[in-house]
């Protein structure tokens, strides 16, 4: 929110505004088809690009100083560190006597 | 004591500092919301561990209303866009624009909030609490959580629309610049419910 909104930067947010809510649809039909794993994979894409497109051009990321995309990145990297770790240590440790084996 | 020596004792609250670019109030908040990511983010890690960890999972959309999950996002993507319209307004020096956007921000937000409400209430009725299962608990805990984040949310904006204004009286710049960080706040708390939507309401 870095300037002031002039009538062709209105008209950009609208378009902005109405293709997250397309998304948001596009999502909902995904969801619909009932897809199994490859639609958990296709809502969590939809889904990360519609985040993506609003702290792109609503929260203007794309205009922000490299101190921000850096706070922002560090962010990133710590959670996903913590994520996987976890994941990493439930996926390679065996959880009951008959998984044992499998290992 | 006046804003003018206000800003001498604490430089850099309208001015962006040599170093980050920022003024004190936007890189703080650009602070507080990567603390919020990691928040969210470890709840969101607690979900896909206990369901990537568990042996059976619900059908979630089973239960849960995903019509009303689906309205409350375009609620709260709308109210986005009206934060965006009443800042506008204000750097245009158009407050009576501004308010009429804010209080329109607010009563999205209280809608919102009703919505969940008799969310919660169709699921207190069939007696589904958090401690009914592992997926109801998560569910509560992190649209609870978001809700708090929405009342609090929605009185930083009842503060800026109403007594709050005699900021703007002081130094405009600053309000207009308390205001801007205000809508990131809120911006970020919609990007929360599209992941929250998304994950608990269709996956």
């Amino acid at each position: 929110m870095d300037k002031n909104l002039n009538q062709s930067e209105f008209k950009r947010v609208k378009q902005i505004y109405f293709s997250i809510i397309a998304l948001t649809v596009l999502i909902l039909g995904i969801h619909h088809l009932r897809l199994g794993t490859l639609g958990i994979a296709l809502i969590v894409m939809v889904a990360i690009s519609e985040a993506t497109i609003l702290v792109y051009f609503f929260m203007h990321l794309m205009t922000k100083k490299k101190t921000v995309h850096l706070v922002l990145l560090l962010t990133v990297i710590v959670f996903l560190t913590l994520l996987f770790w976890p994941a990493w240590d439930i996926a390679y440790s065996p959880r009951t006597p008959s998984e044992f084996t499998h290992y | 004591m006046s804003s003018q020596n206000d800003s001498d004792l604490v430089p850099y609250k309208v001015e962006p500092r040599e170093d980050t670019g920022l003024y004190n109030a936007k890189f703080g908040i650009w602070l507080f919301l990567a603390s919020e990511i990691m928040l969210f983010g470890s709840l969101f890690s607690a979900y896909i561990l206990l369901r990537v960890g568990s042996f059976s999972w619900p059908v979630q959309s089973e239960y849960l209303n995903v019509p009303i999950g689906a309205l409350n996002s375009v609620i709260l993507l709308s109210s986005s866009i009206f934060f965006i319209i009443a800042w506008a307004a204000l750097k245009e020096n158009n407050v009576a624009k501004y308010k009429k956007f804010m209080w329109l921000v607010i009563s999205f937000a209280i809608l919102f909030l009703c919505f969940k409400g008799v969310e919660y209430y169709q699921h207190f009725t069939h007696h589904e609490y958090p401690k009914t299962s592992v997926f109801l608990a998560l569910y509560f805990l992190l649209t609870g959580l978001h809700a708090l984040h929405i009342i609090g949310g929605i009185a930083v904006n009842i503060y800026y629309a109403g007594p709050g204004m005699y900021l703007r009286r002081e130094n405009k710049q600053w309000f207009i610049n308390r205001v801007e960080v205000a809508g990131l706040y809120w911006h970020f708390v919609d990007v929360v419910w599209i992941f929250l939507f998304s994950t608990l309401y269709l996956l």
